[in-house]
């Protein structure tokens, strides 16, 4: 590895000629930990998950098992259950990240707006945050539960008949989402007041002085000097969503609640992994699902490449 | 990071480092009046530390010390301690607590731990990863329709004959069929507990109005599939509601075991071979069974949609006469005050032998790295143990598998429970492979579609389309065995 | 900005941030009374969706003091007549969860810990000491950020398994620790710092160690109290990779043990909601005593 390589004359223009024999290992020396715990437990592991992914490996026996080539690969693409767990983890990002930006950014404008009691608001919205995701399961299958839910019982209260939130599959995912959106809201809420506060103000002044109303200033000004937090924001959820799991494994049930309308594409590989036990199957999964998530990745870095550019 | 991001998040965490303000300031280095109140990094990190000591500590007096020590150095479990995993819970898991209660009382040097998990596939997972994890339970639960799976996986210890007589746990002293199905390939696996078949319930009074009771208000012996249809039809009429009633919606494992009783009544067989390699599905009695199962729910006899909850407080409330459903509900039903009566699900059809859908609890020794012989002799007391309290545990409706309690005068008077002890001779558990058994994948996608054909949302025709398409997916992934 | 968030207005000017509202305010054309009632407005509705987010954890809290059998003949009661702290009591009394909490506390802190360490000592290397191969390491390690643990966990427990780790405190720790963005929070912070001082350290004989214990560290403070805090509160909310790992119940982190046993309850949902809240009490404190940390390490990151 050329970290590692004493042979190095890369004596920078900083370096003290005092320290030049320590010179040469120092650095090296000062990432190696790191280093080490990162070659064994992210580089190796996405090595052997590419391996795995061509053989069909068990979870209760040890060795690879017998190779398979690409066909693990055939086998998900062409699954009914690869797809549906896909589509359901797409859906879920888009209930969750839609409302959480635009719940968020508005909350977060009308807190600026207000002022008073804005240390409040952001306890609040940020409380739940901070909670563990089996304590916010716990609460939420409660309020959702069928006849003695909180939620089924307030709807009555105005008149409305709800469906089985958990029990029916077409609200289930939306349930999920909600809960998703109370529990998360306070972390893109406190992103936006700070981007709010970074907005300087004589920007505001001038814009107001041209005889911007607020409406116009908010639309005109504001809103798209939120623009890198937007985006930030925004790839964030995306990503977290597509590696949603512990709350709709937990929430809705496992294997995705009512005829696993639910189920997202992380616990299909936990379902193909841990419970049918086939770890091959499961690391094709998971390395299909990563590609996604790194094409995610890619457009927002190029988006945000030429916004820079264009800042 | 982007560079303006990350010149704000300087100044935003309120760096003002002492020694720098007398230097001159950095490009993104703001001098600024330092924050007293701030909690500084030593402080947080000398927090942590002191909490973690503090709780160790404090862990060490109080006995939690030994898994500190196991989550550290991978320390042993201490000696007199019994683990114990299962999956029962309302009034099986109430009465399970019972019985670790009784042994407890017997054996007060033993600590005994107990943990419930959740049902179905989240605990066989479970069990599987601690096994590998190599801290298992001591002893655990399973379903005998898992068994081969966990044997063939190797998660299992084989219970040799020598350690089980010591124990007074011989083979005629288990029913036999549950017996033979604790084996895989030749060696006994599991003790089994139970037998738990799908049964029959009938509400006494709406049976009574329809003249379906004999003079000592037990339900009349229905004999075929036209027989139990106009018993159906019969308390219909006189309840002005369903005939029987059954969870269908979105509970794929009970449509699962009212198809399987009748496929199997009719002779269908094993649907699954080569350790579910291969589907033998035999279409033509596949079809047979579906055709009666939607002519029921066609000519509205049977809610073709339904819940759990829907069901029992139909049958329970006298809208039907009938509940389909499995014998552990007996105590929700007897929560109720509701008069009703159970018994083995009918003969429909006598193209084979009598069967019914029926699995057993078993227990079992999952192999451990630390099992020595105090251990398993420790296991084995407390497997005896519950064997022993076998009464409790019929009570939740279970045939016991253990005869001395079977047949012993007590467990013969118990009423309704004993009514339909005879359903044990055609327990048909599900076929094996390692995508069978509770809660598994093929009760999920078989069960799935008997529920679409329940609903009227397939043809007979269509259900073993489905059916056959749904097994064949199934079985041509690979094993993972 | 730290001042901006704080709750006393008077802070605020120090920022020379003032918001749009106060721009709007001094405009003399404006009318002030509809700006007013607008801000009202603004306020009544953050006032509705506040009790809306605190509803929940209400519910939960008045669910744990009522007795079970109240529960069950009036489920959306609120306030019963006999409040007792029995669920409470049962919880505790089944005895795992001061368990879980010592499991949780033990395992998030050592990550902390070897975390802060291992990615300062890294980071200080990738910022400041010029060697061979540095570049692409730092490419490397972007990479890495790039990865989600969710899609790792297969291979990650087959190596685990391998070396007999489960089920010990490693096997959750040690996949946590190659933490690429705290890395990255380092370097930014540490790229900041004035040449000029650590010049000085090295033309005074300082080796880079001691340039990075005595001068680097005490200045990264900010970022350290900032990925200390993400990390923990990071590594204590974790639940997939433990939920694979901790099979042995005594062996459980707080989220993963309240997660599997509640079927132990059933549907005694005093019982439930009281762990629920159990569950949630250390962070929540944890929160308020360092909200500003916590909330200012992640607005300055905009990481989870």
């Amino acid at each position: 590895m050329a970290v590692h390589s004493p042979t190095a004359p890369a004596a920078g223009p900083r370096a003290a000629p005092a320290a030049v024999r320590r010179h040469h290992w120092a650095g090296p020396g000062m990432v190696l930990p790191f280093l080490l715990l990162y070659l064994l437990f992210m580089i190796g592991p996405v090595a052997y998950n590419l391996v795995v992914s061509l053989f069909n490996t068990s979870l209760v026996h040890s060795g690879l098992g017998p190779f398979v080539g690409l066909r693990n690969y055939g086998e998900a693409l062409t699954s009914a259950d690869f797809w549906h767990t896909l589509w359901h983890t797409v859906w879920f990002t888009v209930l969750t990240t839609v409302p959480l930006v635009a719940l968020s950014l508005a909350l977060a404008l009308m807190a600026e707006r207000v002022r008073r009691w804005r240390w409040l608001f952001r306890t609040v919205f940020f409380a739940p945050y901070v909670l563990p995701v089996s304590a916010v399961a716990l609460v939420f299958t409660y309020v959702y539960a069928d006849r003695i839910g909180l939620l089924q019982h307030l709807l009555s209260l105005v008149g409305v008949t709800s469906p089985g939130w958990l029990s029916d599959p077409r609200w289930v995912l939306p349930s999920v989402a909600a809960a998703t959106v109370w529990w998360t809201l306070g972390f893109t809420f406190v992103l936006y007041l700070a981007a709010l506060q970074d907005i300087p103000a004589d920007v505001l002044e001038a814009a107001a002085i041209d005889g911007a109303g607020p409406v116009r200033r908010l639309r005109h000004v504001v809103v798209p000097m939120l623009g890198r937090t937007t985006a930030l924001v925004t790839v964030l959820q995306v990503i977290a969503s597509l590696k949603v799991f512990d709350q709709v494994y937990l929430i809705a049930g496992s294997g995705g609640g009512p005829a696993g309308a639910a189920r997202s594409s992380v616990e299909y590989v936990y379902d193909s992994g841990f419970t049918d036990m086939r770890v091959g199957y499961a690391a094709t999964v998971s390395f299909l699902l990563f590609l996604v998530m790194l094409a995610v990745s890619a457009v927002w870095f190029a988006v945000s490449r030429r916004t820079d550019q264009g800042v | 990071m982007p560079r303006r991001r990350r010149s704000a998040f300087w100044e935003r965490a309120g760096a003002t480092p002492a020694g720098v303000v007398r230097h001159p300031p950095g490009r993104t280095l703001m001098p600024r009046p330092a924050e007293t109140s701030r909690p500084g990094r030593r402080s947080v990190l000398r927090a942590a530390a002191a909490l973690a000591l503090g709780g160790a500590g404090a862990a060490g007096l109080t006995g939690c010390g030994t898994a500190v020590g196991q989550g550290l150095f991978g320390a042993a479990d201490p000696a007199g301690t019994l683990t114990y995993w299962n999956l029962f819970g309302g009034g099986d898991g109430t009465r399970m607590q019972q019985m670790e209660n009784a042994f407890r009382a017997a054996h007060r040097a033993v600590r005994l731990r107990p943990v419930t998990l959740a049902w179905g596939n989240p605990y066989y997972t479970k069990l599987t990863l601690a096994t590998l994890g190599r801290r298992p339970p001591d002893v655990a639960v399973t379903h005998l329709s898992r068994l081969p799976t966990l044997a063939a996986s190797s998660l299992l210890t084989p219970l040799r004959s020598a350690d089980l007589e010591r124990h007074g746990l011989t083979a005629a002293r288990f029913d036999p069929r549950a017996y033979q199905q604790a084996h895989y390939q030749g060696s006994l696996y599991a003790m089994p507990l139970d037998t738990h078949p799908f049964v029959l319930y009938y509400n006494t009074a709406v049976c009574r109005k329809a003249g379906l009771l004999d003079a000592a208000g037990k339900l009349k012996p229905l004999q075929g599939s036209t027989e139990f249809t106009a018993a159906l039809a019969a308390g219909a009429k006189a309840c002005g509601g369903a005939g029987a009633v059954m969870s269908i919606t979105n509970d794929p494992s009970m449509c699962w075991r009212w198809w399987w009783t009748c496929y199997r009544q009719l002779g269908g067989g094993d649907l699954l071979a080569g350790d579910g390699r291969t589907v033998v599905l035999d279409e033509d009695r596949a079809e047979r069974a579906a055709a009666y199962l939607a002519r029921l729910t066609g000519r509205r006899l049977m809610p073709g949609e339904l819940d759990q909850n829907g069901a029992v407080s139909l049958f329970t409330s006298g809208k039907a006469a009938f509940m389909l459903d499995g014998e552990w509900d007996v105590t929700t039903v007897q929560s109720t005050k509701a008069a009703f009566g159970m018994v083995r699900v009918p003969r429909l059809f006598d193209d084979a032998p009598y069967a019914v859908w029926a699995d057993s609890h078993a227990l079992i020794l999952p192999r451990s790295p630390q099992r020595d012989a105090a251990r398993l002799d420790l296991a084995l007391t407390f497997v005896t143990s519950l064997l022993d309290d076998s009464y409790v545990w019929a009570q939740g409706g279970h045939i016991p598998a253990w005869l001395p309690t079977r047949d012993s005068r007590r467990y013969r008077d118990l009423r309704p429970q004993a009514d339909y002890a005879d359903a044990v001779a055609g327990a048909a558990y599900d076929p094996p492979a390692w995508y069978s058994g509770a809660g598994s994948d093929l009760e999920t996608v078989a069960g799935g579609a008997v529920g679409l054909l329940l609903g009227g949302r397939l043809t007979p025709a269509g259900f073993v389309r489905s059916l056959r398409a749904g097994l064949r997916e199934l079985a041509s992934r690979p094993s993972p065995l | 900005m730290a001042t901006a968030t704080a709750p006393v207005p008077a802070d605020r000017s120090a920022t020379g941030a003032p918001a749009p509202v106060r721009a709007g305010r001094r405009r003399p054309r404006r009318e002030p009374s509809a700006e007013r009632a607008f801000t009202r407005l603004c306020g009544a509705v953050l006032v509705v969706f506040a009790l809306l987010w605190l509803l929940p954890l209400a519910w939960a809290l008045a669910t744990s003091v009522r007795p079970d059998g109240e529960i069950n003949t009036a489920p959306t009661r609120w306030f019963g007549a006999h409040p007792t702290l029995a669920a409470y009591r049962s919880v505790l009394d089944a005895g795992h969860i001061g368990q879980w909490y010592l499991n949780s506390l033990i395992t998030s802190a050592l990550t902390m810990v070897i975390t802060v360490v291992v990615a300062s000592a890294a980071a200080f290397a990738l910022s400041r000491v010029d060697f061979r191969g540095r570049r692409a390491l730092y490419w490397l390690v972007l990479a890495g950020a790039m990865i989600p643990a969710q899609v790792l966990v297969v291979p990650q427990f087959k190596e685990l398994n391998s070396v007999h780790l489960l089920n010990t405190y490693w096997a959750v720790i040690l996949p946590q620790l190659p933490s690429a963005i705290a890395v990255f929070v380092f370097k930014s912070f540490i790229d900041g710092i004035p040449g000029e001082l650590v010049d000085a350290a090295r033309a005074d004989g300082a080796g880079w160690w001691t340039v990075y214990a005595r001068i680097v560290m005490p200045l990264t403070r900010p970022a350290v109290s900032a990925v200390a805090v993400f990390t923990f509160v990071w590594s204590w909310n974790n639940f997939l990779w433990p939920l694979l790992v901790d099979t042995s119940v005594s062996m459980m982190t707080l989220p993963v043990g309240l997660a599997t046993t509640q079927d132990s309850y059933g549907i005694r949902y005093a019982e439930l909601m009281a762990s629920a809240v159990l569950g949630g009490l250390p962070l929540i404190v944890l929160f308020l005593f360092f909200q500003r940390r916590i909330v200012e390490g992640i607005a300055g990151t905009g990481l989870k």
